[in-house]
């Protein structure tokens, strides 16, 4: 744990003294304080809901708040749009990164301010020179010139961090960073913002993963209901007390209990049946998938893990008829099926889950109730007219059963918290009586409380019967399955029952790279 | 740790289980529904207010009639054009097939076919071209812009090939009665046509599975496409629609012209566009509703109908269209009553003291 004895008299960086929003009438933020102090690593906890995104916002200036104010460096501060909160030194990262992929990494770092020669020509000997300087600080050596779509996510997220430094930034709010990045990245990445924060730069890291908060950060903030829920020091903490502030209530025996202490995963399924639901022989789609087998058994919970970008996903795609297998062979009910589409998979009981929900998982516009019933339409109308009512008793006793956070059915979907997006999604296939649920990375980008009305929908539906797949990057989540297959590089590599994987999931990881 | 302690384990939420909406947000779902709808009947109501005080000749029944017999037509191919728009496509081709329709109408009748055979069949043939259409979209990938484009030449030379005269003359007495001069009920039989295909419009894009799958295609294909949705046949029968309207169009404008002409309906399609965005449609698809985009194209024909009225002549008629063209899509889709809003606010007042930081 970090807590750096000089930062207790370090100056303080950013003060934000009850700050108001409300958005159409729901009040997001009802007061929120915070001080975070020079050179220090300050966590943002809280669950979907709570205000974290919304406080995100108002910092880096994207929203304007409705009351309180906003210090940095002891100055009161005037944000009305994000080009403020840049100009004053505050720099946000979001999750999904906002480099231009075509342009080089150079051009990036210095977009909107390219040096010039004269007054007219670009300067590119010193962009470059100072480009690289700017990666140096973050610890990365590119070369500067190509184009930054063709580097990783962890490179691209360090061109980021030079770009936001080469700005003098004073304050980096860091809005999940590590949930596109493969684990060996992270651990560099942590490297690169501790000593940030040595330079004097100021940190605000916002997170799901307790693990990351407590290696990683000095302090922590926790928010609930868009209040204050905690204040508290790392060194002073335990991983437990943050989740409790952020649920607001005991997580005595919940799975994420289960998980933060280290104790042996629960398990989803409820132990397999004897009849093969689906075979799948020597599946594969060119490179990215080839010669996976294997039997799924009824009512079973089958994990696919790997490191992103491993083949699970693109499996996980296959199997549910939204991508097209270049061979091999899947039989289900003991019959050979090809899925030219996923109404084919649909029409068969199987539903997916996808990984990126807000581009392929729900219509934004559209209400909770149309998406929940977007793909059982025919069970709620008749010769092709909707029967409004049915169809919003339904979504009404959907919404109370899986917990949706909503202010009516009708709200748009892209309103909503991601947990609950989530959520929505897995009652589109519950309409559907779907026997089958593939999920791809259900948990990413949902906090703890959601993520834990995740597991225990998906536990649920098992216990009714149901069969799941999972293709998660998550160690936990894998580690909660009746059976793991391990990927990597498009094949499957290792197969684990649920009882042969030890605690902390090391004879997994071992099969990982 | 035993399994029942998670059945034990309640949910972490800490909303009552059934969040039954309450009244006020029921008004404010309501509301906030009819707003875009109630904002362009203000519109309307307000241009026909200064229509009345600029010229005594406007709030007459003939001028009426004139402006609605005018109105009828682009009403029909904006409400095909709407279910094109609604699935993120755009239909350019439909001014060219109204003008085809024309064409076929007048020839076969010219056969001696009887008025309901020969509008059957000038119906399939536009339906036709909307397939084709449709087809390029959805099989070959061609971008909707670009095939729409390339019919809307192929169909227009197709229309003189055929044609072969300058114009084919319409005598058919039945025919001209059916889609122009006829009445029921006291209203004319376009106006009759328009309503109709407005209202079937509204019902099937409110209430029916195929309405619905059109918002869901537009507001988000891949999401449509993995919740099981027949996402190309829907995209090829708006098509098929979009020509089957234009066609209906054509129709009428041949019996109001009594003529077939390949030349009528030039720029038709974008007045179509026009009336469908200012009717608060978004380009992109997944929103609007088709009884705006008639709302719209009433927007537009009364402005220049009222321009005809006080003698303003047709170039800077253009000019005032395309003006209020670009007021009206900022004020109703680009969120611009709101940042006109937020723009006084923030300037004079109104308890921003404490809502600035």
């Amino acid at each position: 744990m970090s807590l750096d004895t000089d930062r207790q008299g370090a100056p303080e960086e950013l003060r934000l003294d009850g700050i108001l929003k409300a958005y159409l009438g729901v009040q997001a933020l009802k007061g929120v304080s915070l001080s975070v102090k020079r050179g220090s690593i300050h966590a943002l906890a809280g669950q979907n809901g709570a205000g974290k995104s919304t406080l995100v916002k108002i910092i880096s200036g994207a929203e304007i708040p409705d009351g309180g104010e906003i210090y940095l460096g002891g100055e009161l501060q005037k944000f009305r749009e994000p080009s403020d909160a840049q100009k004053a030194g505050i720099h946000t990262i979001y999750q999904e990164l906002s480099l231009v992929p075509s342009l080089s990494v150079a051009e990036n770092i210095f977009l909107g301010e390219l040096p010039r020669k004269g007054g007219t020509v670009v300067d590119w000997q010193t962009m470059a020179a100072e480009a690289r300087k700017a990666l140096a600080r973050v610890g990365f050596d590119l070369d500067v010139r190509r184009a930054v779509s063709t580097f990783s996510v962890a490179e691209q997220q360090a061109v980021e961090l030079a770009k936001a430094l080469h700005k003098d930034a004073r304050v980096l709010l860091l809005d999940e960073p590590t949930s596109t990045l493969p684990l060996p990245d992270v651990a560099r990445l942590f490297t690169v913002l501790r000593s940030l924060a040595e330079q004097g730069v100021t940190l605000l890291y916002i997170s799901h993963r307790m693990d990351e908060l407590y290696s990683l950060c000095d302090s922590v903030t926790v928010l609930r209901d868009g209040r204050n829920a905690a204040n508290l020091s790392i060194a002073d903490s335990k991983p437990t007390d943050v989740v409790t502030a952020m649920v607001g209530k005991s997580l005595e025996g919940s799975i994420a209990d289960a998980a933060l202490r280290g104790e042996r995963s629960p398990r989803l399924g409820a132990g397999r049946g004897d009849k093969v639901l689906m075979s799948v022989s020597d599946l594969g789609e060119d490179e990215r998938v080839s010669d996976v087998s294997f039997d799924l058994y009824e009512g079973e919970v089958l994990g696919i893990s790997g490191l992103i970008g491993s083949g699970q996903s693109e499996l996980a795609g296959l199997l549910a008829g939204a991508r097209r297998k270049t061979h091999g062979r899947i039989r289900l009910d003991d019959k050979d099926v090809v899925f030219h589409n996923p109404r084919d998979a649909i029409r068969r009981g199987i539903g997916l889950l996808p990984q990126d929900r807000k581009a392929h998982g729900f219509i934004p516009d559209m209400g909770v109730a149309g998406n929940i019933t977007l793909a059982s339409m025919p069970m709620f109308s008749r010769l092709s007219v909707i029967n409004r009512r049915r169809e919003n008793k339904f979504a009404l006793e959907m919404v109370a059963r899986l917990g949706m956070k909503v202010s009516s059915i009708h709200q748009p979907m892209k309103t909503l918290s991601g947990g609950t997006q989530q959520k929505g999604i897995l009652a589109r296939w519950l309409a559907r009586s779907a026997r089958l649920l593939i999920c791809d990375e259900p948990t990413r980008g949902v906090d703890v409380g959601a993520k834990e009305d995740m597991y225990e929908l998906i536990r649920d539906f098992a216990r009714a019967g149901g069969t799941v797949i999972i293709s998660s990057s998550e160690i936990t989540e894998a580690m909660m399955c009746d059976r793991v297959l391990v990927m990597a590089r498009g094949k499957v590599v290792a197969e684990f029952d649920h009882d042969s994987i030890d605690p902390h999931g090391h004879a997994l990881v071992s099969q990982f790279a | 740790m035993s399994q029942n302690t998670f059945t034990a384990a309640p949910p972490l939420t800490e909303l009552p289980p059934t969040p039954t909406p309450t009244n006020r947000a029921r008004l404010a779902s309501a509301t906030k529904r009819l707003l875009p709808k109630s904002y362009l009947i203000l519109v309307l109501v307000a241009i026909i207010i200064i229509g009345y005080y600029v010229s005594e000749d406007f709030l007459t029944i003939r001028n009426a009639e004139n402006v609605i017999a005018a109105a009828s037509i682009v009403a029909v191919l904006a409400v095909g054009q709407f279910f094109v728009i609604l699935t993120g496509g755009i239909d350019l081709s439909v001014g060219s097939t109204m003008a085809m329709s024309t064409v076929i109408i007048a020839l076969t009748l010219q056969t001696g076919m009887n008025a309901g055979a020969s509008a059957a069949f000038t119906l399939a043939c536009c339906a036709f071209a909307g397939l084709i259409n449709g087809a390029l979209v959805v099989w070959l990938r061609i971008p909707p812009f670009i095939a729409t484009l390339a019919m809307m030449s192929a169909i227009k030379g197709f229309s003189y090939i055929i044609q072969s005269t300058s114009l084919i003359q319409i005598f058919d007495k039945n025919f001209i009665t059916a889609f122009s001069s006829g009445s029921a009920l006291f209203v004319q039989n376009p106006v009759l046509i328009f309503v109709i295909v407005a209202v079937v419009a509204a019902l099937v894009a409110k209430f029916t599975t195929f309405g619905r799958s059109l918002y869901a295609i537009g507001g988000n294909p891949e999401a449509a496409r993995l919740s099981g949705l027949p996402v190309a046949r829907n995209v090829l029968i708006t098509y098929t629609v979009s020509g089957l309207l234009a066609g209906l169009a054509g129709l009428i404008a041949a019996a109001q012209l009594q003529q077939g002409s390949s030349l009528i309906g030039v720029g038709y399609e974008l007045d179509a566009i026009a009336a469908v965005v200012v009717g608060g449609a978004s380009l992109m698809g997944g929103r609007g509703d088709p009884i705006s985009a008639v709302i719209g194209v009433f927007v537009l024909a009364t402005i220049i109908n009222i321009m005809n009225l006080v003698g303003i002549s047709s170039e800077p008629q253009l000019l005032i269209k395309g003006a209020v063209i670009i007021i009206a899509v900022f004020l109703s889709s680009a969120g611009g009553v709101q940042r006109i809003t937020n723009f006084f606010g923030s300037r004079f007042g109104r308890g921003t003291a404490s809502a600035r930081v």
